[in-house]
């Protein structure tokens, strides 16, 4: 099917009155979750899983995918008028849009922060688009060492990228891979890791482990020190844009959603690494450097626009190759998985109403967004006033709900307990919860991928160097971890010349 | 003597981790060999990296100065409390009963001093699961306490 057909077909689905529910659903859930500082689009996405359970998966992929780029669109808000990033895409957007509100400005802030989004988010669908069906006719000729290759590659690259300790984020990677391996493999019939306990035969239960990651460990994190100033009244007339600032917009906006297109479609690198090299690249481009950091709509607009392109295109290795370049993609992932529905290669032949339903329902969500953040901006504004005390008891009873519901079994909910409280402290010894989700869902996939490679290959592990595309994965793999240990041994060698 | 015990800690207890699930895999499954791998090859080798992964945080954490950050118990303990009731309660008490207690348990860590608003927030939150799970989608959850578990607990 070629592109134009594609989305011809496509907007027959995403038109559907169902559909269109959930994806109007799902964009309101992710700009209120985005505004509200304090719980993130992986705990939101988390708590949603269990409602996935009794609608379609197209209605479930559409409204999971809206609640992740609205939030982007809602993240900007907190960030810009208190400086507390709803979400940590938009942490960069507070650098200059934060003064810009000091000044006054809060109104143009928002309105360039959510134009910029839309545009990003368009341009995202469009690469989007042209990288699929490229990458899904390349697909094709991929074989099982190719893919255990790339998957290889993307949790290095998130454990290398993402900032934090190369050590510690391969822990938690690895970690992750192990919880993966509970439950009966595949092959042999035999029960991995279980200790004798029925409840762990399917695996480590999804729903129950992103609750207690995210959702749990996120609000107990998050409630001492939690109540923040109330921000002053935005309305819509305070919005409209001066010819300046309309003029300074277009080229970062563009710079930006090119830049998030490219890295968000790479794994590893997602929409906040983007938004921070957006805010970088303008810095540097910029005529008068000097002004960013004291209220720059330069710097509000890249970065949005970049973080949205990014969240887009993010889906291109999701869907096409069936393999997630971030925890948020492996969480879309699993929740398909549920479904029963396995992204790749044949995903767009066999199920097309899927993936051109989704592209097309990512248009249809941006344009609401725009339409309801713009004149409801009040709205989202007064939100903020709602005190995070009042909402977090709420949340924990709908995580216990959620988990319940699922099959009915207390220990479940015995479970997020335990998990969220494995979450909370890995959270505060910094180790990241989101690699150690990633290494979950990809761990599977990896694991059948590399035994089928080394069953063709009859045990010969060469055969990772001898395949084109398999050993370009390889090497940028071994680039990176040279590369992380090579940083890790200039710090520490730093730190002792300063000691 | 100044030392990160964060990933100390940590790392001490991700490479016991490591080590126990590779001597376990290692011990109970096949691990068979590179061209027909068994159910125990890749558990044993993610153990063993686990294992070594693990060292290498806490080893140089040993003579560094870490930012500590402390523990919020209360929360902590009201939050995951307040799960475990749930877990527990949703047979014998009920749905409407456990949310109050829940909701209750879960705000008592809060800054805001005061009764008033707990009442009110537990009131609000729990009128809402009731019309949501019990009226509206009419989940086969028991939503009164159930006598003939309570005694049987």
């Amino acid at each position: 099917m070629g592109a134009w057909e594609g989305l011809l077909y496509g907007l027959g689905v995403a038109l559907q009155p169902e559909i269109m529910l959930y994806c109007l659903i799902g964009v309101v859930l992710g700009t209120l979750i985005g505004v509200l500082p304090g719980i993130g689009a992986m705990a939101a996405i988390s708590l949603l899983l269990p409602i996935t359970y009794y609608i379609t998966p197209e209605a479930a992929l559409v409204m999971l995918a809206g609640v992740y780029y609205g939030s982007q669109y809602g993240g900007a808000v907190s960030s810009i008028l208190l400086r507390l990033p709803g979400t940590p895409q938009s942490a960069v957007t507070a650098l200059d849009g934060y003064p810009m509100a000091r000044q006054g400005r809060a109104g143009q802030a928002l309105f360039a922060s959510m134009v910029s989004s839309f545009v990003g988010s368009i341009l995202g669908i469009v690469v989007l688009v042209l990288l699929a069906s490229w990458l899904g006719r390349v697909a094709t000729q991929f074989g099982a060492a190719d893919y255990a290759a790339m998957m290889i590659l993307g949790l290095v690259a998130a454990s290398t990228i993402g900032g934090g300790a190369p050590a510690k984020s391969f822990a938690m990677v690895v970690l992750g891979l192990i919880l993966g391996t509970v439950g009966t493999d595949v092959n042999s019939g035999v029960q991995r890791l279980t200790f004798g306990s029925t409840q762990l035969m399917d695996g480590v239960n999804l729903v129950a482990l992103a609750m207690g990651l995210f959702g749990v460990a996120e609000v107990i994190g998050n409630i001492r020190g939690s109540d923040h100033g109330s921000p002053d009244k935005v309305t819509f007339a305070q919005m409209k844009p001066t010819r300046d600032d309309s003029r300074r917009m277009v080229m970062p906006t563009l710079r930006g959603s090119a830049l998030g297109s490219f890295f968000g479609s790479l794994p590893g690198t997602g929409s906040t690494i983007s938004s921070f090299l957006s805010y970088a690249m303008e810095r540097r481009v910029a005529r008068q450097p000097e002004r960013f950091g004291s209220g720059a709509i330069e710097g509000v607009a890249g970065p949005e626009a970049a973080n949205n392109a990014a969240a887009i295109t993010a889906f291109v290795p999701t869907l096409t190759l069936g393999i997630p370049g971030d925890p948020i993609m492996a969480l879309m992932l699993g929740a398909l998985v549920i479904h029963g529905v396995q992204p790749g290669p044949m995903m767009l032949e066999a199920r097309p109403e899927m993936f051109w339903g989704l592209v097309v329902s990512f248009g249809i969500g941006n344009l609401l967004l725009l339409i309801l953040n713009l004149p409801l901006i009040g709205i989202w504004v007064s939100l903020l006033r709602l005190p995070f005390r009042w909402l977090y008891p709420a949340i924990i009873v709908f995580v216990c709900l959620g988990v319940y519901s699922v099959r009915g079994s207390s220990f479940d909910v015995l479970a997020v307990a335990m998990i969220g409280a494995v979450g909370y402290l890995l959270a505060l010894a910094r180790f990241s919860p989101a690699l150690l989700l990633l290494g979950f869902v990809l761990g599977p996939l990896i694991e059948t991928n590399l035994r089928r490679a080394m069953l063709i290959s009859r045990g010969d592990p060469m055969v990772f160097l001898e395949r084109p595309i398999a050993a370009g994965f390889i090497l940028a793999s071994a680039a990176l971890i040279l590369w992380s240990v090579w940083g890790a041994v200039r710090s520490a060698r730093r730190r002792s010349a300063t000691r | 003597m100044q030392r990160d015990h964060h990933d100390l800690w940590g790392g001490l207890t991700l490479a016991a981790a490591g080590l126990g699930v590779a001597v376990w895999s290692g011990v109970h499954y096949d691990f068979g060999a590179l061209r027909a791998m068994g159910p125990g090859f890749f558990p044993t080798i993610l153990g063993a990296l686990l294992a070594v992964l693990g060292l290498l945080v806490a080893i140089p954490a040993w003579t560094r100065a870490g930012v500590p950050s402390p523990i919020h118990w209360p929360e902590a303990l009201a939050v995951l409390g307040a799960i475990v009731l749930f877990g527990f309660g949703m047979h014998r008490l009920g749905l409407v009963l456990t949310t109050a207690l829940a909701v209750l348990l879960a705000s008592w860590p809060a800054e805001r001093p005061g009764w008033v608003w707990r009442l009110a927030l537990c009131a609000a939150v729990t009128a809402l699961v009731w019309l949501v799970f019990g009226v509206g989608l009419k989940m086969s959850i028991p939503l009164w306490p159930q006598l003939s578990r309570l005694g049987i607990g």
